[in-house]
């Protein structure tokens, strides 16, 4: 009983202690503030790293527009300026969002002459106490080849000319530098060169950045494929890039040396066909453009 | 008997909480606008998750703001300020806590002009500063408004040269908060 008594006083008095000066007046507030869920921001600089989309979308209202380019290959010597002459691919590509969680876009790449249409969910969002560990974003891509019929010989009809991709983006901001994410990939062409290729094969890409001060990072992927897609799986090579970001306000400037040419999930995971060990590798970058679209003034 | 000493700690306090908060008055709603006013562009933001106290009794205000609660027109915009400038991951919330200097008599309605002293703490910088506000007393709420400049230097936000003529070096902050008195 008396030391319930002690209790109660002490009890009594802590609790004053907690209200009287100003500064726990505020600490009060502070505690109910951290009580509130508070979504992890800015993962990654951009929706796509390198060539592998990021966990991130655009924001909402906003419209990306990229620009990428991957130059000829360094093996192709002085001649040929260690690649810069060409050949070049580019790809053009708008990704909009109404709402900041899913996003839409259309792709143009010159590779193939592959166009593409794609769908990203931001699935699962982490939040800044570990409420929700990870990230989980979902990505859709389908892509149609749109070369002339006289070069596809073996296409038939317009559904052969189909391809696509699928990819749960896993990831983590682990803190203001270092962002990881892993993302298991399927691929399915409806239509494969050879008999004896396989239609549908699965890869997983590893991607990271590490920031380094708030507007540069330096960035890293690498595509491990679980299948191939042709019989003899060493005429393929995995995708590996590694380059830098740099953001400046509305612009977000990509450089980077990748062994992929193409640009799309289904091109650069199954079919890069040169290898950074005799320097099949290539300059690359991208540039994307945010615009902001459909605001209104409240 | 430690569970037992442990409830009867708890009730104590919760009890003489609820004593002392008779004198504390929450706001019901509140909002922190700023705007930053250039040639080449206005910025603005608005956070309604604005929690605000006053201490009737010893005349004394705070507020709270997360960072991350600013609603920009521009999502990119919103997330630099939050990325970039505010570094809302290590400071989540802004926040003021002073002392107003004029004698209210919180039963009668009434208009005044007041300032308030006290710390603003933003990006991690806190600075003493002295605000001029208005306050109106009617129909059992207390409304309290003010509006003045931050100095981005001040707290130590560093605008970088690329953006520097976009993004103003003195930002106007606009706060307002209503609180029932009864």
């Amino acid at each position: 009983m008396q030391k319930n008594n002690i209790a109660l006083i002490i009890g009594f008095c802590l609790s004053t202690l907690q209200v009287t000066a100003q500064d726990d007046l505020l600490e009060s507030l502070n505690n109910e503030q951290s009580k509130k869920k508070s979504l992890t921001i800015a993962s990654f600089k951009g929706t796509r790293l390198i060539n592998s989309p990021t966990l991130e979308v655009v924001g909402r209202r906003a419209l990306d527009f990229r620009i990428a380019h991957r130059f000829g290959p360094f093996n192709s010597g002085y001649q040929n300026f260690w690649g810069i002459d060409g050949p070049a691919t580019i790809k053009l590509s708008f990704e909009y969002s109404f709402d900041g969680r899913f996003m839409f876009g259309i792709g143009r790449s010159s590779a193939q002459k592959l166009y593409d249409g794609f769908l990203k969910y931001r699935l699962l969002r982490q939040t800044t106490k570990n409420e929700m560990p990870i990230s989980v974003t979902l990505y859709a891509s389908a892509n149609i080849n749109g070369q002339k019929q006289e070069s596809l010989p073996y296409y038939h009809n317009f559904t052969g000319r189909m391809s696509y991709a699928y990819q749960i983006i896993i990831g983590r901001k682990f803190n203001e530098h270092l962002t990881l994410q892993v993302s298991p990939t399927i691929i399915h062409y409806n239509l494969v060169e050879k008999s004896t290729d396989k239609n549908t094969t699965m890869a997983v890409i590893g991607a990271g950045r590490l920031k380094f001060t708030r507007s540069m990072a330096l960035t890293f992927e690498y595509g491990m494929r679980l299948k191939g897609m042709t019989n003899d799986f060493s005429s393929y090579f995995n995708t590996a890039s590694l380059g830098i970001d740099i953001e400046t306000g509305g612009h977000i400037f990509q450089m980077f040396v990748t062994n992929s040419t193409g640009m799309n999930e289904v091109q650069y995971i199954p079919y890069t066909n040169t290898s950074w060990k005799d320097g099949g590798i290539r300059l690359g970058f991208n540039v994307s453009r945010v615009f902001a679209i459909g605001n209104r003034k409240k | 008997m430690i569970y037992k000493t442990t409830l009867t700690l708890l009730l104590a306090s919760s009890l003489s909480l609820n004593y002392l908060i008779g004198q504390v008055v929450k706001s019901e709603s509140a909002s922190v606008n700023f705007l930053s006013k250039t040639p080449l562009e206005d910025i603005d933001a608005t956070s309604k998750e604005v929690v605000s106290v006053i201490n009737t009794e010893k005349n004394q205000i705070a507020f709270s703001i997360p960072n991350k609660s600013f609603k920009f027109d521009n999502s990119l915009m919103e997330e630099h300020f939050n990325e970039k400038y505010m570094e809302s991951e290590k400071f989540p919330n802004s926040t003021f806590s002073g002392t107003i200097n004029d004698e209210i008599d919180y039963k009668q309605d009434t208009d005044k002009k007041i300032t308030v002293t006290g710390k603003l703490k933003i990006h991690g910088v806190e600075k003493v500063v002295t605000l001029p506000g208005f306050i109106r007393i009617a129909n059992g709420k207390l409304n309290v408004q003010t509006q003045f400049m931050v100095k981005t230097a001040d707290y130590k936000i560093d605008i970088p040269t690329l953006v520097f003529e976009k993004i103003a070096q003195e930002i106007k902050v606009t706060v307002s908060g209503i609180y029932p008195l009864k």
